[in-house]
């Protein structure tokens, strides 16, 4: 059997039996077939419920994504290459990284309201430390050697900065964007479990309360696949962006 | 005196944003019932100490995180193995693993409390299954980069199988295998504090959202003190951990933040 067939043994096994159990009626009434789950997604794409929750919760999670990534990723290079602003920042870090970001969410609510501005403030909170630790890594893990090379034919700090740091640190750099990401969806989705204003994540719990389980996984559903499409987009601007850089490393293997 | 002021020098940002604070707080810059004093804050801390109600708690998120992070290892790791070794194995678990490591895998939490119930089980299952992504795909690259000249040299020499995955492919995947736990286990504290403060009785995170909702924030930064020293300290014992098992190699680079 070639292995392009194994790879979809798994799912579609579990799948099928998921539909065949739920037919048959031998799964709780919390677990509809896949089938009924499909003809949730339709009903509530057709009434218009659902892409408005969906960009409700895109907006939030790509704003904050940009925030919080992009503040990380300018101090984490200063952090690389500014012992002072290293020092500052590091003990900091080390302290609040280990912090369920979500801790803040009852603070953030209060300083900025039950509306978008919270949930945006609190996904760029989560997405600020992973991606300032790559950045600060990447930096310093550049090779002495290339540095000292362009140094010693003179290049002036910019080109430095462009030509050298950047380039070489971009891959680690991707890396802590994707697990920053990562973190935008999970803060997203508890922040609006909890926060309940629009997005997927009041429609996963008016759905929940409703006992409308096709709904609740519906919205689960979209939820899991914008995260997942969300991580492969950004995998696609990588590629693009390293085009033969990453070629013969580890990381290939990771797609 | 000189380790002092390397100290001072590597460790100023924490007192020096205190201060701020505090004179932020002092001045009556922000509101105080949202930014209570670092006073307070140390109050709440020590009398909540004192009488029991953050070790409660604290112990209970521990227990649940370290349950579900240990459960994910011991099971993670031959699993690694398995699909590293066998080309069976990998082709039916491989997508399942890489194509299901961008999933926010939090979506799937409301089916967990149907399936688990609201209490402890469903958390430590959803914190196992949070684990057990990293665990297993660093620990899968770990096992498949071990350099395929070592097992063949040590098959040469008519190397039992048992031994040559105890002496030869462990060892150089151990680097890996670390990588992962220590990438898993803040994962295991987010992930319970989280499914707390979503819905419990117990457990910090349903400390810090019941005091949030009484406006006792004294009492919510007192927890982010306590889960910060918490998760600073685990991250410390596994690389004191991973230092002992892996004494052969050096740290790695920048390991210290």
């Amino acid at each position: 059997m070639p292995a392009s067939v194994q790879h979809w043994i798994v799912p579609i096994a579990v799948l099928a039996a998921w539909e065949a159990f739920g037919r048959i009626g031998l799964l709780p009434h919390y677990l509809p077939p896949p089938s009924a789950i499909a003809g949730a997604v339709l009903e509530i794409t057709r009434d218009g419920e659902l892409p408005r929750a969906m960009a409700i919760s895109l907006f939030r999670v790509s704003i904050g994504f940009v925030l919080g990534g992009g503040i990380g990723m300018l101090i984490g290079l200063g952090a690389g290459l500014v012992p002072g602003i290293r020092h500052f920042f590091d003990p900091l870090v080390a302290f609040l990284f280990a912090v369920p970001k979500i801790a803040f969410l009852p603070i953030f609510l209060l300083l900025f309201g039950l509306g978008d501005e919270s949930k945006i403030a609190i996904v760029a909170f989560s997405c600020f430390f992973p991606v300032f630790i790559a950045s600060r890594h990447a930096v310093l893990s550049v090779s002495r050697h290339l540095i000292w090379s362009a140094q010693n034919m003179g290049a002036p700090p910019a080109t430095m900065l462009f030509r050298v740091f950047v380039p070489a640190a971009a891959p680690e750099l991707f890396s802590g964007a994707r697990i920053g990401l990562a973190h935008c969806f999970v803060l997203l989705f508890a922040a609006e479990l909890m926060g309940l204003q629009g997005g997927l994540g009041a429609l996963i719990v008016d759905g929940d309360n409703a006992a409308r389980f096709d709904l609740m996984f519906a919205g689960i559903v979209t939820f899991a696949l914008l995260g997942f499409l969300g991580d492969r987009l950004l995998m696609a601007i990588r590629r693009l962006v390293l085009r033969g850089q990453i070629v013969g490393t580890v990381e290939q293997l990771v797609r | 005196m000189t380790n002092v002021l390397r100290l001072a020098a590597r460790y100023y940002s924490i007192p020096l944003l205190l201060v701020v604070w505090q004179a932020a707080v002092v001045s009556g810059l922000v509101e105080s019932r949202l930014l209570p004093s670092v006073g307070r804050v140390f109050v709440a801390l020590v009398r909540d100490i004192g009488d029991g109600v953050l070790p409660y708690h604290t112990a209970i998120t521990l227990g649940r995180a370290g349950l579900g992070f240990a459960l994910a290892a011991i099971i993670g790791v031959p699993f690694a193995a398995a699909m590293a070794r066998s080309t069976l194995i990998r082709n039916l678990f491989e997508p399942i693993f890489f194509f299901g490591y961008p999933v926010p895998k939090i979506a799937l939490f409301p089916i967990f409390t149907y399936i688990f119930g609201i209490g402890s089980p469903s958390k430590i299952a959803f914190a196992f299954l949070e684990c057990l992504y990293p665990i297993v795909v660093t620990a899968y690259l770990g096992f498949r980069a071990t350099p395929l000249s070592l097992i063949w040299t040590a098959e040469n020499m008519g190397t039992p199988h048992t031994t040559l995955l105890a002496r030869v492919i462990l060892p150089a995947a151990l680097p890996s295998i670390f990588t992962g736990l220590r990438i898993a286990l803040p994962i295991s504290i987010i992930v319970i504090v989280l499914t707390e403060m979503i819905g419990d009785s117990r457990g910090l995170g349903y400390y810090i959202s019941v005091s949030g909702t009484r406006f006792e924030f004294a009492s919510v930064y007192a927890a982010i003190l306590v889960i910060g020293t918490c998760g600073f300290v685990l991250d410390r014992a596994m690389l004191a951990l991973r230092r002992a098992a892996l004494h052969w190699e050096p740290g790695e680079i920048g390991a210290d933040v």
